[in-house]
């Protein structure tokens, strides 16, 4: 096969098993087989980000944006399908999210080797921080873009209101 | 719907959101939603996930407030979409509160997926977990295997509603026993893709992000409570694996 060809069929891998294992990942979740398949596809969309960004000093940063970038997926998923924009999020952050961090942060620290615990420890805070911190970037920029959301509706509406006295 | 009524109702429907892994924000924002879609005012709901706090002022002027205590914790995103839509419709008065109770009866009896596809789901997520992180193909199918079985042990526990810590302490040890054994038995090549591919069924990695994300977005005490819970079920499912390691040591001597 052409070299050049199988070099791009080799990248385009682990964003499909990414968004494999996030299909499997959002059936658990309770998501309906629509929502599934979209969500799936956010998943691989922030794993291809993952892959493209140049490797740095800040592994987080590759993080942050490929959350922002399954994040902005989410919210116009949720638009169209009239969904909240958290269904997607959710499960489109199941590859990115440091669960074996947590569980090797943990594990080394119970081994007794606490430099490696608390350096893997630091590394898990940091990415989850990255992820939470794309989601709320993303969301930020969905409430500017779109409008007609319930949080909305309540805002504009009463909830914010003075309450007068009966 | 008398005040009373009401107030249980929206509290109820709040308490559902947090069992459902609806974000601390929503399930407050849905608790006020329902009030004030019904006219009661100075609506505050402080929500946390182990419990809930609501309290509004009715008709009549009178503070009424309620308590919720949460002890179930799932993940269950079409009940999400359903009690924010519900809510959604509520709020626009498409539908008025009998047909919304009616509706939250029906959110609240929905059944859990059967466990045969939770068995098929737990497989593939394992196995395509164990491809992602490098592993072969005779790993991931291991690891879709073990995932199985662990989905089967993980709803043993929640059936037997065991403490939370108790599953994850044995799905650790159940899931690096395992992969050593297959190891041994020359069905996996790369044992740490193995491993991390089952232990991706069990881990708090969404649990530690939608803690920050709490706290991100001013939910402090929320926020702490869950990154506690993630730190302390990561803990749980380490200590099992690791207890899994050591036994395995002295059964064979450090082959592993």
């Amino acid at each position: 096969m052409n070299p050049q060809l199988n070099a791009i069929l080799s990248q385009l891998k682990e964003p499909l098993f990414a968004g494999l294992a996030t299909s499997a990942f959002s059936v658990l979740f309770g998501l309906g087989s629509a929502d599934v398949i979209l969500a799936s596809g956010g998943s691989a969309l922030g794993w291809a980000v993952l892959q493209v960004m140049p490797a740095s000093d800040f592994p987080a940063f590759a993080t942050f944006f490929a959350a922002l970038a399954a994040g902005l997926y989410a919210e116009i998923a949720a638009r169209v399908r009239r969904r909240p924009a958290t269904l997607y999020m959710i499960a489109s952050i199941i590859p990115l999210v440091p669960g074996g961090g947590m569980y090797y942060t943990m594990l080394s620290s119970l081994e007794g080797n606490t430099f490696r615990s608390v350096e893997l420890g630091l590394s898990t805070i940091m990415t989850a921080f990255a992820i939470a911190a794309g989601l709320a970037i993303s969301n930020a920029f969905a409430r500017m873009a779109f409008s007609s959301t319930i949080y909305s509706i309540l805002k504009k509406g009463k909830i914010f209101q003075k309450p007068g006295r009966h | 719907m008398l005040s009373e009524d009401l107030l249980l109702f929206a509290a109820d429907a709040s308490r559902l959101m947090l069992e459902s892994g609806g974000e601390t924000y929503r399930a407050e924002y849905i608790a006020m939603g329902i009030i004030i879609s019904q006219g009661g005012t100075e609506a505050e709901c402080f929500a946390t996930s182990t419990g809930l706090m609501l309290s509004f002022s009715g008709e009549d002027g009178k503070v009424r407030s309620v308590v919720r205590r949460i002890k179930r914790h799932g993940m269950n995103l079409e009940k999400v979409y359903r009690i924010d839509n519900m809510v959604r419709h509520l709020l626009l008065g498409d539908i008025d509160i009998d047909e919304a109770a009616r509706q939250l009866d029906e959110v609240e009896r929905m059944k859990d997926r059967p466990v045969w596809l939770r068995m098929i789901a737990s497989a593939f997520g394992a196995g395509w977990f164990s491809l992602l992180f490098k592993g072969k193909t005779v790993d991931a199918l291991t690891a879709a295997t073990m995932g199985a079985l662990l989905s089967i042990l993980i709803y043993e526990f929640q059936r037997h509603k065991l403490p939370g810590f108790l599953s994850s302490f044995a799905g650790g040890a159940f899931a690096a026993l395992a992969s050593l054994v297959a190891a041994y038995a020359g069905l996996a090549i790369n044992t740490d893709a193995v491993i991390i591919g089952v232990i991706m069924l069990l881990v708090p990695g969404v649990a530690i992000t939608n803690a920050i994300r709490d706290t991100i977005a001013g939910d402090l005490i929320a926020g702490l409570a869950r990154g506690v819970d993630a730190v302390i079920t990561a803990a749980a499912i380490s200590a099992g694996a690791g207890g899994a390691y050591a036994l395995w040591q002295l059964l064979l001597g450090g082959r592993a």
